[in-house]
């Protein structure tokens, strides 16, 4: 066993590794470190007195980007085509005996860091928000009470995970995971590993369904192969070629006062992005899950009505499944919001960015990717009996309306008013006791009889 | 290479009674258990296959089950059978011990065995993933929603459909998961990249373990086997893993290769790796290919009525002709009309009805015992398969709904009884949840051979369709493409009798293009019904794949 040889070949490096390393460092260097100035005033805009894990969130979700839109591979070519410029100089630099970098192993071992902490900082923000089942919730009750055709691929993936949050939870749970063994030098390429391929199977999703974070996931993938690639050879080595392999021989060396300030900033690295960050999603989901507004419906008044009267003007519309102002059924969530479920076209609101929403009027995950019913958020005057919509759709958003309510039984809600369309509205909207096949099979398991 | 070799000469006590132990273990779990399998295996027509022939090879019930698959009077979720047969291997391995001790014959090592063990497990677990991943490769293990799905409320589903849907409704992305297990199952076949393929398989198959338990899938027992096969085949590298990256420590791979250096053992063993190679990644890719292009094992494969496919408004419903105004809360008019692109009338009716909650998984060649469309949907939904006079205009119409369905599962159900009238809530493919029990191969003879209860059969020969009709319908057996045709599909149809079923007899008649169609005649229960159905064209927020399974 010849480790001084071993040794040697590791710390001799050829021109064209050189080259190629200068390349990479300061594209990754780029890629990981965030030098937009957009990050920083996002950075000093958080209110640390009450820091919430949407905040922590964002700054974990870092990807340098050149234009204000989504993120884009062109924002890639960008970073690489000035890690080629930069290297280009570096390498002249270097020729001219300035600035000369004594050690490359060093340089790697410190960009290795790098990339493994932005890395990991970046899978742990979406594990949490899995494992507490934040990203995906159950399905509203308008969300349940809308066809399947109704939903875009993206939206079905959403809701199709968020009835099994068990499911989301392991997700999670193998992102944290995966994330976690990168904080530590030897176990980083098994959490790597690990990500790469859970990302993979993240990143053809993403394609798949039509979600919004192809590039992020794709970004992520490339740092998890950059980890990956130190312990490449020697795992091919022993693993495919079966073949004797050689540990990593380089150990950084740190002063006394070195491996204070180390173990100090991982320590404060660790607690923010991990405990303080769980703690935060976890009461997160236990107070205020994030996709649904928190502001509280009209009380006693959640689940789907049948709508026994219609009229419009003077006239009386009986129930038809083609009409398209007869509604048909009234959905009211526990929060508040609204939904009618009419044959009237529906523009889709196709947002399908993961943004984890501060405000309960930024919250649009139940209407998003779905059409059959138009969504409206409200607030109620109990004094005068008065809800006042607005729609929630971006694309009507000059829908507003008041409507008066009226409850003479336990199970009916009278509204009537005036539409946008200027029209008198008169509606008696009767509470059905809907039976759902996914919870009753759920109750009795699939060996059970169920009729329906 | 001498230190290698040196290594390997000598086996602790432990390690020589632990592989005693997992040799009796996995070759028991990588046998058929049953006698059906054989029999099918045998009775294959290598002349005209199905898809499904060599699916069947692939999948079978395995594990130790002479004294049944229950343990303190419960299956474990279907887990039972591994403790039953790793409690009958350790005692089995001691035996084995004592025997070799007493006799004085004990060996240093077990070097070629447990290359060969190795061997078993590599293409038990290569052959198995394959039959399996080559129904995503060509997406039809996931169907994309028919019309009448696609109208069905979200809730209205149970968590298995909504699972399978998920993956329907992307069929290129059940390409990819076809791609990568039947990348894992091949790299299995060899033994320098069996670490790679064991570690794709333990990472795809742990998570379809996870989906099958979070979405009650009824498949977790087959897809855990997987893994546990895969971690036995990565048991000897995670050490070597941990040593050289944890431990940083220089790394020697201990591997045995045994000389094959006579002529007969290697012409043997290429002969039958190529045999293997060939049947399942040649022969098998080409029949699921057909099976993708013209017959999709889940949906039905004959083609509905041109003119009548679409989705429907009911304008007017009469019954006994006594009009039935449309109302959410009425239930006995019909809400919706939905002709799909294959052989079936789905519609709606308020009016609660029993369910079948089983995944419409498992092999059968009728249409009308294609069950995807109504498995595990409620919303009031019915679904009928029917035979098309399109001379006359008749539709002859049978309901999808069966109150006992077709025994799915057959070798692994030995227990037998336990699913007695009850819906099973098995698998994708066939299985219960009882043990590792393949869905194995059965010809039709064997189909209605067990004790279970079976849907009665109405006396051979007598038809519910007139004789004139019958000759205009024509054979159904034969209406689809003939290079999808096969033996198994044959002598289903030729086993097949009338079984008591709902009826339904419809005239059609099409006005304006189809853009109207009014059906009239008797429904199920002989009331006279006059149906006025008007086309309408939607517009679904779910967008269609450019990759669609069958031929219209």
């Amino acid at each position: 066993m010849t480790t001084d040889t071993i040794n040697a070949n590791q710390t001799a490096w050829k021109a064209y590794e050189k080259f190629a390393f200068r390349v990479l460092f300061i594209y990754f260097f780029l890629q990981a470190v965030p030098l937009d100035w957009k990050y920083y005033q996002q950075l000093f805009s958080i209110d640390w007195s009450h820091l919430g894990y949407g905040a922590i969130f964002d700054l974990a979700h870092y990807e340098p980007r050149w234009s204000s839109g989504p993120p884009a591979y062109s924002d890639w070519v960008i970073l690489l085509a000035i890690a080629l410029a930069g290297a280009i100089i570096w390498t002249a630099v270097d020729a001219r005996g300035g600035g000369r970098v004594t050690s490359y192993d060093n340089l790697y071992y410190w960009l290795r860091v790098i990339v493994r902490y932005r890395l990991a900082i970046g899978m742990i923000a979406y594990g949490f928000i899995k494992l507490f089942p934040l990203q995906s919730p159950y399905p509203s009750i308008s969300n349940l009470n809308t066809n399947y055709g109704d939903f875009t691929r993206w939206k079905l993936f959403s809701l199709s995970l968020g009835v099994v949050p068990t499911y989301e939870s392991f997700l999670g749970g193998v992102e944290i995971i995966g994330g976690l063994l990168l904080f530590y030098r030897r176990s980083a390429s098994v959490g790597a590993f690990i990500i790469a391929i859970f990302l993979g199977n993240v990143f053809m999703s993403n394609i798949a369904y039509g979600g919004g974070d192809e590039v992020y996931s794709l970004y992520l993938i490339s740092l998890a192969l950059f980890v990956l690639s130190y312990d490449a050879q020697r795992l091919v080595n022993l693993l495919l070629l079966q073949k004797p392999a050689a540990p990593n021989s380089y150990h950084p060396v740190f002063r006394a006062n070195g491996r204070y300030v180390r173990l100090a900033l991982k320590t404060v690295f660790i607690f923010f992005f991990v405990i303080l960050y769980g703690f935060k999603t976890r009461s997160g989901y236990e107070k205020d899950p994030y996709q649904f507004p928190l502001t509280k419906g009209l009380r006693g008044a959640a689940g789907i009505y049948n709508v026994s009267q219609f009229i419009v003007g003077k006239d009386t519309i009986a129930y038809s499944k083609t009409d398209s102002t007869r509604w048909q059924d009234v959905v009211f969530e526990k929060w508040a919001t609204l939904s009618i479920r009419s044959n009237r076209p529906v523009v889709l609101d196709s947002d399908n960015v993961e943004r984890p929403e501060l405000t309960s009027d930024a919250r649009t995950y139940e209407l998003e990717g779905s059409a059959g019913r138009h969504y409206y958020r409200y607030t109620v005057d109990t004094v005068d009996h008065l809800l006042t919509l607005q729609n929630k759709n971006p694309h009507y958003s000059d829908e507003k309306w008041v409507l008066h309510y009226d409850r003479p039984g336990g199970s009916r809600i009278i509204l009537s008013g005036v539409t946008t369309g200027k029209d008198s509205v008169y509606a008696v909207l009767d509470r059905v006791d809907k039976k759902y096949l996914l919870e009753e099979a759920r109750k009795k398991g699939r060996q059970g009889t169920i009729s329906l | 290479m001498s230190t290698i070799a040196a290594a390997a000469t000598s086996w602790s006590n432990g390690q020589k009674i632990a592989f005693r132990i997992a040799f009796i273990f996995f070759i028991s779990l990588a046998i058929p258990n049953s006698a059906e399998w054989y029999d099918t295996v045998i009775h294959i027509d290598w002349t005209r296959l199905n898809y499904r022939d060599l699916y069947d090879i692939a999948r079978f019930g395995s594990g130790i089950n002479i004294f049944g698959d229950h343990l303190f009077g419960s299956t474990l979720m279907g887990y039972a059978n591994w403790i039953i047969t790793l409690l009958i291997s350790i005692a089995g391995g001691l035996i084995w011990t004592l025997i070799v001790r007493r006799r004085g014959t004990e060996r240093k090592e077990y070097n070629t065995l447990y290359y060969w063990l190795r061997v078993v497990v590599r293409y038990r677990a290569g052959i198995g993933i394959i039959g399996f991943g080559f129904t995503k490769l060509l997406p039809v293990q996931m169907p994309y929603p028919g019309l009448g799905l696609l109208n069905t409320n979200f809730g209205d589903m149970t968590a298995q459909k909504i699972f399978w849907l998920s993956v329907g409704i992307v069929p290129w992305y059940q390409v990819f998961a076809g791609v990568v297990e039947c990348l894992a199952g091949t790299l299995l076949f060899f033994r320098k990249t069996t670490t790679l393929g064991a570690i794709l398989l333990v990472g795809a198959l742990g998570d379809i373990v996870y989906v099958n338990f979070a979405y009650d899938g009824g498949v977790h027992v087959y897809s855990s086997y997987f893994v546990l096969l895969a971690a036995f085949l990565l048991v000897d590298d995670l050490p070597k893993v941990y040593n050289l990256l944890i431990r940083e420590r220089y790394t020697v791979p201990v591997t045995f290769y045994p000389t094959l250096s006579a002529r007969w053992l290697r012409v043997t063993r290429i002969g039958l790796k190529s045999l293997t190679l060939f049947l399942f990644l040649g022969v098998l890719f080409y029949l699921q290919l057909i099976n993708f292009l013209y017959d999709p094992y889940k949906q039905p494969a004959v083609a509905g009525v041109r003119t009548l496919r679409g989705n429907y408004a009911v304008t007017e419903f009469r019954l006994n002709n006594k009009v039935i105004p449309y109302s959410p809360l009425d239930s006995l008019g019909w809400h919706e009309v939905e002709f799909e692109n294959w052989s079936s009338l789905s519609f709606t009716v308020n009016r609660p009805t029993p369910l079948d909650l089983s995944n419409g998984g498992g092999d059968p060649q009728q249409d009308v015992n294609r069950t995807f469309e109504i498995t595990g949907v409620a919303g009031g939904r019915r679904v009928f398969h029917y035979y098309a006079d399109t001379v006359d205009k008749v539709l002859y119409l049978e309901d999808k709904y069966k109150a006992i369905p077709d025994r799915r599962n057959r070798a692994g159900d030995k227990a037998g009884g336990r699913h007695k009238g009850r819906r099973q809530g098995g698998d994708d493919n066939g299985t219960a949840k009882a043990g590792i029990s393949g869905d194995t191969a059965q010809g039709p003879a064997a189909t209605y051979t067990s004790g279970l209860e079976k849907t009665p059969k109405e006396a051979k020969g007598k038809s519910w369709i007139p004789a004139t009709a019958l000759a205009h319908i024509g054979k159904e057996v034969d209406q689809i493409d003939p290079r999808a045709a096969s033996t198994r599909r044959d002598r289903e149809y030729a086993a097949a009798k009338w079984e008591k079923r709902n009826r339904m007899i419809l005239r059609y008649d099409t006005i304006d293009n189809g853009n109207r169609v009014i059906l009239s005649g008797v429904n199920e229960k002989n009331d006279s019904i006059y149906i006025v159905l008007d086309r309408i064209d939607k517009n679904f927020a779910l967008t269609e794949s450019s990759l669609q399974a069958g031929k219209y």
